[in-house]
């Protein structure tokens, strides 16, 4: 059941009390914030609202306070702690308890009820090893150059409970790391070995971004029952873990790197069986993560006021689902190369003009795949600056070409004092609605923000 | 030859002032002169510090950023990066350049948003872009107590005192329209001290001519022998918009590491 607004309003209220008791103590009378020299603490608090177009009705109100504590030991060793306390009015995105079978048990939100949950973001030690830069916890991975669309930033998981439209530095899942960075001259060697086996969370059934999409989500024919398996997860700390390679370099003005990935993919494989259960036909759906080899690299360089940045990926074991099911399970298991190609023009003062072109190929295409064997989605970035960059107005377009479906988000933001900042925009999904943008052509949204920074 | 003399004196008198402006122009040191100088001064080859941006707008409403910056030659290379340490929603910001002693080859720059996790490629060509809200520009930011000779034409116009110092007052004039583009100034004034080489205050006029900004270099004090400015003011007499740069702890004995100085380093964080 969702929160009463007197609920809503109550919890607002009692966020603006702690954002303002928490500034208040944490702000000498010179202005100066009150730290000890190794210690630092400080929080992020965040609220943001959604109103559904489409649906007429409020469809988000979240409330969630980052807070984080680092501690420095010396020069070269640290420790870093961030929680998260997250709340949400009206619980479309995660209705009821989620049961987060896709995440490892020591990775796993404390749910407080339905609409609140506690969270041990990140933990993690860095220190300097003979001339390594270990980083150990629970951390964020980040590879890759692209924008908004994900070919190498794929070392942690999702949560998609809001599809992509919340930060990816929020909806990122940080995973139990040992990150290791070796410094040769001007390139770094990082290798990485990951136990934790958590995956993308997918939203269930009745939630608000719950996937439609055939893309996805394979479609039972009709007058054919469903008997859908729990999924089939990689256990093993050892055998099952992930490990990882990435060197990058600097070569006469460009940025390099070459990235290799022994990982399950996070999203699980749907493989479909049809049979006859008391006379009716059933399909029996059993979901299982399948490893896979990641091969890419990224570059960037500019030019006068051009930046050219780039990935590229080839995925050994990519499974595509079929409908063409003559003795097959339901996927077709193919190789896979991907590309992103990105153009920043900076040619206008306070100004970014940005373009990607996304492309994947899929080597092995049967028929029957739900998809085109060439998928290409393209995304346009516009964004200015204003008045000592406290105002930021931008719009992101990505389109899908062989769907010609999209995403449209224009967004103002502005920066109300130094810590803090609040901004409003639109959602707006279009086209085609087997299509990954548009199964959410009914979410269109209005959403208004702050964030204050301790 | 008696009447004569009162047009000798006449003449005299009425060349006198040419005389004397030609005798204290020739002690005077050609602006292109002052430029070297100013560049040959020892900046130490490195240097660490905390810098306080303190950005106040016209109302007078304040934003503060608390950052720590390295410095380091490597050769001629001079390379930069600044890592933001507060307010809490922008820590970890960070900002890495490399300033080349080519004169044909572009900067390279790299700028770290927290948000994303990503290292972005900047463009180092629109020089005249103000860095992260204040009123210095990319260019500014590179160059620190530097100037880009090759820039400007220079012309020595005379000799001021700035805050009780003597200082040489130089016109530079960018040497085309594209680099007056680029910079986004059309014209700058320096008052160059004369004894220490460095720029005390500079005013800086648009492409159109109009007056844009004045930025002051104060409390300068020497620092393990190296002349230090540790306060810069700079005002946008357009906007209004005034940022102070506060210097503190800064060290050019300190050891910095070269991989600081890298696209990992800056994701890595200070």
């Amino acid at each position: 059941m969702a929160w009463s607004y007197a609920q809503c309003g109550a919890i607002a209220l009692a966020f603006w009390f702690i954002a303002a008791g928490a500034l208040a103590a944490g702000t000498s009378e010179d202005g100066e914030s009150a730290k000890p020299n190794n210690l630092r603490i400080s929080a992020i608090l965040e609220s943001e609202g959604a109103y559904g177009i489409a649906r007429d009705r409020a469809s988000k109100l979240e409330f969630l306070i980052d807070p984080q504590l680092e501690y420095r030991f010396s020069e070269d060793t640290r420790v870093t702690a961030i929680a998260r306390l997250y709340s949400e009015g009206f619980d479309y995105l995660e209705p009821g308890r989620p049961s987060q079978a896709e995440v490892a048990p020591n990775s796993r939100r404390l749910l407080l009820g339905d609409r609140s949950d506690i969270e041990l973001r990140e933990f993690y030690l860095k220190t300097l090893l003979g001339g390594t830069h270990l980083t150990l916890g629970k951390q964020q991975v980040v590879w890759g150059k692209a924008d908004g669309l994900k070919l190498l930033d794929v070392v942690n998981p999702q949560n998609f409970r809001e599809f992509i439209l919340d930060n990816f530095d929020d909806s990122r899942i940080p995973l139990w790391t040992v990150n290791a960075e070796i410094p040769i001259g001007e390139s770094t060697l990082q290798f990485l070995w990951i136990p934790d086996r958590s995956s993308h969370q997918l939203p269930q059934a009745n939630a608000t971004f719950a996937f439609t999409s055939p893309l996805i989500v394979p479609q039972a024919p009709p007058g054919v029952a469903v008997n859908l398996r729990s999924i089939e997860r990689p256990n093993n700390i050892l055998t099952d873990s992930d490990i990882g390679m990435r060197f990058s370099t600097f070569w006469h003005g460009w940025d390099l790197t070459a990235n290799y990935l022994y990982h399950y993919a996070d999203f699980p494989v749907f493989f479909q069986s049809l049979s006859l259960g008391s006379g009716a036909p059933v399909a029996t759906v059993a979901p299982r993560y399948e490893r896979n080899h990641l091969l890419g690299g990224s570059f960037s360089n500019a030019f006068g006021n051009l930046t050219v940045r780039g990935e590229a990926t080839y995925n050994t074991d990519r499974f595509v689902l079929t409908t063409n099911r003559n003795g097959g399970d339901g996927v077709i298991k193919t190789g896979e190369i991907a590309y992103v190609l990105g153009l920043d023009w900076f040619g206008i003062q306070d100004s970014l003009v940005s373009f990607q072109v996304f492309q994947s190929w899929l080597l092995n295409p049967a028929n029957g795949i739900v998809r085109e064997a060439l998928d290409t989605t393209t995304t346009l970035l516009l964004r200015r600056h204003f008045w000592n960059e406290t105002l930021e107005a931008e719009m992101l377009w990505l389109h899908n070409v062989n769907f010609c479906d999209g995403l449209i988000r224009p967004k103002v933001s502005y920066e109300l004092r130094d810590n803090m900042k609040i901004w409003t925009g639109f959602d707006l999904f279009y086209g085609d609605h087997n299509g990954l943008f548009g199964q959410f052509g009914r979410n269109d949204r209005l959403v208004i923000g702050m964030e204050i920074g301790l | 030859m008696q009447p004569k003399m009162p047009h000798m004196y006449i003449a005299l008198v009425l060349l006198f002032p040419i005389f004397a402006f030609n005798a204290a122009a020739e002690t005077l040191p050609a602006g292109e002169e002052i430029a070297r100088r100013i560049n040959a001064r020892d900046e130490g080859e490195v240097v660490s510090r905390l810098v306080t941006m303190t950005m106040t707008d016209r109302g007078g409403t304040e934003r503060v950023r608390e950052t720590k910056s390295f410095r380091k030659y490597f050769g001629k290379e001079k390379r930069t990066v600044i890592f933001y340490l507060s307010p809490a929603n922008i820590r970890d910001t960070a900002f890495l350049t490399y300033d080349y002693p080519e004169a044909d080859r572009d900067d390279d720059q790299w700028l770290y948003l927290p948000a994303a996790r990503k290292v972005r490629r900047i463009s180092a060509s629109d020089r005249g872009d103000y860095f992260l809200g204040t009123d210095l520009t990319y260019e500014d930011i590179r160059k620190e107590t530097k100037v880009g000779i090759e820039d400007y034409s220079w012309k020595t116009l005379g000799e001021e005192t700035i805050d009780g110092h003597r200082c040489f007052l130089v016109e530079e004039v960018p040497v085309d329209e594209k680099t007056a583009t680029e910079l986004g100034y059309g014209r700058v004034h320096s008052w160059v001290d004369a004894e220490i080489w460095m720029v005390r205050q500079a005013k800086f006029w648009d492409v159109a001519g109009n007056l844009l900004k004045t930025t002051q270099f104060k409390e300068i004090k020497p620092i393990q022998n190296i002349w230090t400015a540790h306060q810069i003011v700079s005002e946008n007499h357009k906007t209004g918009h005034k940022t102070l740069f506060t210097f503190k702890d800064v060290d050019y004995g300190q050891r910095v590491k070269d991989e600081l100085f890298t696209e990992d380093g800056l994701r890595r964080g200070f």
